[in-house]
């Protein structure tokens, strides 16, 4: 049994955990669980928040594990957690919001690329790097928010704290920026 | 995706406290998501107070895995099953079906009758078209007619649904009376394509019923009356029939705006 | 797995407000319910309070686009919805609990709550966890396998809550949600409701006015079809005199109004 749990992906995880294998979700959470801490811990300074998260989506893939494995264009499982946390993050924005206190954004100074970094493979694609690097900070964030992690207009809004409409100028101005850089 | 980033760098990235420019947080975390290599890195560069969180989340998930449901596997086809099978629709269709059945038995009863089936054949689906998408008859009308998919959509799926039943019902009994296939599966489908272009203007259930009485008094009345199969019916009138169904669900595709928009009927 | 923004959605926001009603009328059956009405909701929980018979739930219809309206303009995230446009995309956007609502017996909650989800067009890989999260913010995670022929009005009504709210929509209709629920319940309805006014236009219709104070950041009065008042809880509890009807100042500032409108009108 253990020696077939390190075997399986983590889409077979998810598979073996909806018909209510505990020691598959436990495996996945093993496997899984630090990757989108240090993923949430980019995005929220704050501890308790990010543990918050973590938890109420782990919970919701044991109950939902289910209905993902049982829908014919399962994606990947990882992917899947991450649309899970992510939106969860954003109703933990949602619920300090209306208490007036926004958790810390992790706001990375924008740093240029160490000298050792310049040498990391596995790129986005060296000019879409290059292109990003040219962006303004602002615009950046919301690229992240909107592309990498695809939260909606709505959703960035409340993340980053700024107007809809400020979200939506900034996407459109990164991607003209982008299709500059790109061409 | 084949080069992996930097140990080094993944373990900065997997470091809350450490620096790392945010064009190369973007590509490590689009690498970490495709690649569990990595991630497995990720794991193993923790700090001591990430272990503890991760501990005490861990530990949260068993009270609340004891406290909660399991998970539920569902049946393969249960997906599918809910989107095509409309149960409000299912007495309807036993109706349906137990006519034609009887139309069946009738003509082994007394042959020199004209077709029964052939003659029914036409007005078959249409009792199940009028309700499948009707705020009389679906429980849940109120919240689905809010929906983007109501409209055309839940009309042509919930209709498909129908000759789902009524073709193969209406096929075994043209074999069973010897009907010619042709002359009782065409207009049953010209029928149900002029019931859904009709419906784009006065609404399906009055399309239904109009086609239906039409159909009742010009033709089934007088071929019960003079026991005589009408000429629509007879043996060379199928090209018609099919020219009809193709014509008529053209006509229906070119009228589908009628179904987004909101209306009274239906 | 990054996903593709499309220029549609990054187009700037040109309307002011979620929902626009001009004139609005509004047929139920022969009477008209809804008879000239003007309305502005913005993001926030908008609270619509009015005597039986005032038009409520013909207005929450016709804003769901369950109705046509007979007369006026309506605007709903800045499209227009009358007899001739498409709905689907303003439809994608919408939420709507209405006061009755039937289910099909068989299905689960999690089932469902998942049919509405596809029904709302939402994308395919989004729909599972959306679901769970639905069925958790409105606390029936415990029975989200339990059959609907099951659940007691409460759960029921709270099962409907969740359908509305799955796809996160921008401009969410609740008709009577608290009908079954008992205190606790309410309260958790209540924080829930403010949650979702941090980013969507959401308008509870209801007849107990404490629910309208606590939980609201706007007054909408309406009666025989049309906008009698629209203001915060706190201006409502001004509009009441020692005299007026109620239990608290609320309910005196409520009744106060219905007074003086009704007073205009008979004029």
């Amino acid at each position: 049994m253990r020696r077939s749990l390190d075997a399986a992906g983590e889409d077979d995880l998810v598979r073996r955990t909806a018909a209510g294998d505990r020691g598959a979700f436990d495996e996945l959470y093993r496997r899984t669980s630090p990757w989108l801490l240090a993923r949430l811990r980019r995005r929220c300074a704050d501890e308790d928040v990010v543990a918050d998260v973590m938890q109420e989506t782990y919970l919701a893939v044991w109950r939902a594990a289910g209905t993902f494995a049982g829908s014919a264009t399962s994606g990947s499982g990882v992917g899947w957690l991450w649309t899970i946390a992510a939106h969860r993050l954003v109703d933990a924005f949602r619920r300090r919001a209306r208490q007036n206190q926004l958790p810390a954004v992790a706001l990375t100074e924008t740093v240029a690329p160490a000298a050792e970094d310049e040498v990391m493979a596995a790129r986005v694609g060296q000019e879409l790097e290059h292109a990003l690097l040219v962006l303004p900070p602002e615009a950046r964030q919301v690229l992240q928010a909107m592309v990498l992690d695809g939260f909606s207009v709505r959703e960035t809004s409340l993340l980053l704290g700024v107007p809809e409409n400020t979200v939506k100028s900034r996407a459109r101005r990164a991607r003209l920026a982008l299709r500059e850089a790109l061409s | 995706m084949t080069t992996h980033p930097n140990p080094a760098v993944i373990a900065r990235y997997a470091d809350p406290a450490a620096e790392l420019d945010e064009v190369t947080v973007w590509s490590v975390e689009v690498h970490l998501e495709g690649c569990a290599h990595c991630r497995a890195l990720v794991a193993g560069s923790t700090a001591d107070d990430t272990r503890s969180l991760l501990a005490r989340v861990a530990a949260g998930l068993d009270d609340g895995i004891a406290a909660g449901p399991a998970p539920v596997r569902r049946p393969r086809w249960s997906a599918a099953r809910h989107r095509w099978v409309v149960w409000h629709l299912m007495p309807w269709l036993t109706m349906t079906v137990a006519v034609l059945a009887c139309a069946v038995l009738l003509q082994a009863l007394a042959p020199g009758l004209p077709s029964l089936v052939a003659l029914l054949a036409p007005v078959a689906p249409l009792p199940g078209v009028a309700i499948a998408w009707s705020r009389r008859h679906d429980p849940a009308w109120e919240l689905i007619a809010g929906t983007p998919a109501a409209g055309l959509t839940m009309l042509l799926r919930r209709t498909a649904g129908v000759l789902a039943v009524v073709v193969p019902a209406l096929a075994l009994a043209s074999t069973r009376t010897g009907t010619s296939m042709a002359l009782t599966l065409l207009p049953c489908l010209a029928f149900t394509a002029a019931t859904i272009a009709l419906g784009g203007f006065v609404g399906v259930r009055l399309a239904a019923i109009g086609l239906g009485a039409v159909w009742a008094l010009a033709v089934i009345a007088p071929a019960v009356a003079t026991a005589e199969l009408p000429a629509v019916l007879r043996a060379g009138s199928s090209p018609g029939w099919a020219l009809l169904t193709l014509t008529l669900a053209g006509l229906a595709v070119l009228r589908a705006d009628n179904f987004r928009r909101l209306s009274s009927h239906n | 797995m990054m996903r593709t923004v499309s220029a549609d959605e990054t187009a700037p926001t040109t309307h002011p407000w979620a929902v626009h009603a001009q004139e609005l009328r509004v047929r139920a059956g022969r009477h008209l319910a809804v008879d000239g009405l003007d309305l502005a909701l913005g993001t926030g929980v908008h609270g619509l309070l009015g005597p039986n018979g005032a038009g409520k739930t013909t207005l929450m219809r016709a804003l769901a686009t369950v109705v046509k309206p007979a007369g006026g303009r309506l605007t709903l995230l800045g499209e227009a919805v009358d007899g001739r446009a498409d709905l689907r995309r303003v439809r994608r956007g919408l939420g709507y609990l209405p006061q009755q609502f039937g289910f099909y017996p068989r299905f689960t909650v999690r089932e469902f709550v998942e049919y509405m989800a596809w029904l709302k067009e939402m994308p395919k890989s989004a729909v599972p966890g959306a679901v769970q999260r639905a069925i958790d913010r409105v606390g029936l995670t415990a029975k989200a396998g339990a059959r609907m022929k099951t659940l007691s009005g409460g759960m029921l009504r709270r099962a409907g809550i969740a359908q509305a709210i799955v796809n996160d929509p921008a401009v969410l209709l609740l008709d009577e949600p608290t009908v079954g629920l008992d205190p606790e319940q309410r309260l958790d309805f209540r924080e829930l409701l403010r949650d979702l006014g941090v980013d969507s236009c959401v308008l509870v219709s209801t007849h107990l006015v404490e629910d309208v104070v606590v939980a609201c950041t706007d007054v909408v009065l309406i009666n025989e079809g049309r906008l009698v008042y629209q203001g915060t809880p706190d201006d409502l509890m001004t509009q009441g005199g020692q005299g007026d009807a109620g239990d608290s100042p609320a309910e005196r500032g409520y009744s106060a109004l219905l007074r003086r409108h009704r007073a205009e009108a008979g004029r």
